[in-house]
């Protein structure tokens, strides 16, 4: 039978997935104005790089969840304001974690991301190309060995064959 | 000697990956992460749902602040919205409630109200700018502001009683501030 406390984390877990997906089912508000083309063509380069934070991996420009319009609201906003990418990208960071970008940065820890598969790839190439240089001289002198200790009655045979 | 460095190194290959699944494996996907903790509550100027006026964070400066993401369209905040009430009543002389209705309309929360009661003054968030400010990722969610202006953390989901009584008393330094969201429900 499952405790009293048992409960917790699954029912905290539905109530989470329900208000995420609640957020998305708001009533439908209208964003804000669209910037003139060239800022406008930032803003949505942006919000294609920024994920919805109530959506599965959806970007904000993509998503029609009314807390992505929000995010992207803002995004607008910030354009509107100056802000560069960078400080844009870094304000959602700020709130959302890493998690906020679709595309992970590439500084940091996450740089391994990047960096070892490279690795790992340039050591597995390194090992095969060790394994065959390793093997290949060996195999012959095994089987010259081998020849070599074979019973005399065949040795005889073969050296009248090569003759 | 070499078979031992193969196995070896086997062995460490396959609890890396198996430390990484366990890591991957023990978050929750739906968790949104939150980075405002201990950071300064962005400022904001809105309109009183009731009364029109401005209101902004600035002025309740020197008090703790408890912030309520909530809208009529959500469940959750229906549910917690007794909880609210009972807050407001048991500790409203020590610390001030305000909430900020979250992507619905003046009219709905209007509605809301009038049926079940306005606690403590609503605000209304146009285009939820201030929502994105603070890093909300759903509602309910509820904000604890320290009297400097710094967000100790969020609830997020309905919020109970205990749970509740405990950031208040956390807001007013007479307990330590509750630990992980995730053992806040009954």
């Amino acid at each position: 039978m499952i405790g009293r406390r048992g409960w917790r984390a699954p029912l905290v877990a539905v109530v989470l997935a329900g208000s995420a997906a609640l957020a998305a089912w708001a009533p439908q508000k209208a964003g804000t104005e669209p910037l003139p083309p060239e800022l406008e063509a930032r803003v949505q380069a942006l919000g294609k790089q920024i994920r919805c934070a109530v959506c599965q991996g959806m970007s904000i420009a993509d998503s029609p969840a009314s807390m992505a319009r929000a995010q992207l609201d803002m995004v607008r906003t910030m354009v509107k304001e100056g802000r560069s990418d960078e400080e844009i990208k870094a304000f959602f960071v700020e709130r959302y974690g890493e998690f906020a970008l679709l595309k992970p940065s590439t500084e940091g820890v996450n740089r391994l991301v990047w960096v070892v598969p490279v690795l790992v790839f340039l050591f597995g190439l390194g090992f095969a190309v060790y394994y065959v240089i390793q093997h290949k001289p060996k195999a012959e002198a095994s089987a010259a060995q081998e020849a070599a200790s074979e019973d005399p009655y065949v040795n005889a045979l073969r050296s009248e064959i090569d003759r | 000697m070499k078979r031992w460095g193969l196995t070896v190194g086997f062995v460490v290959l396959c609890l890396a990956l198996l430390a990484v699944l366990a890591k991957g494996f023990g978050k929750d996907p739906h968790e949104v992460p939150f980075g405002m903790r201990g950071k300064p509550a962005p400022p904001f100027q809105l309109r009183d749902l009731t009364t029109g006026a401005p209101v902004s964070l600035e002025q309740f400066r020197g008090k703790p602040v408890v912030l309520n993401f909530w809208a009529t369209w959500c469940g959750p905040c229906k549910q917690e919205h007794p909880v609210l009430t009972w807050a407001q009543r048991e500790y409203g002389d020590q610390v001030v409630f305000l909430g900020l209705i979250f992507e619905d309309t003046p009219e709905n929360a209007r509605r809301y109200l009038a049926e079940n009661g306005t606690p403590f003054p609503q605000l209304l968030d146009p285009n939820s700018l201030t929502a994105v400010a603070y890093g909300v990722a759903g509602v309910p969610e509820t904000y604890f502001i320290s009297k400097d202006g710094t967000i100790l953390d969020k609830h997020v989901g309905p919020i109970w009683p205990d749970r509740m009584t405990a950031y208040v008393k956390a807001l007013l330094g007479k307990g330590p501030l509750p630990t992980a969201t995730a053992e806040a429900a009954p």
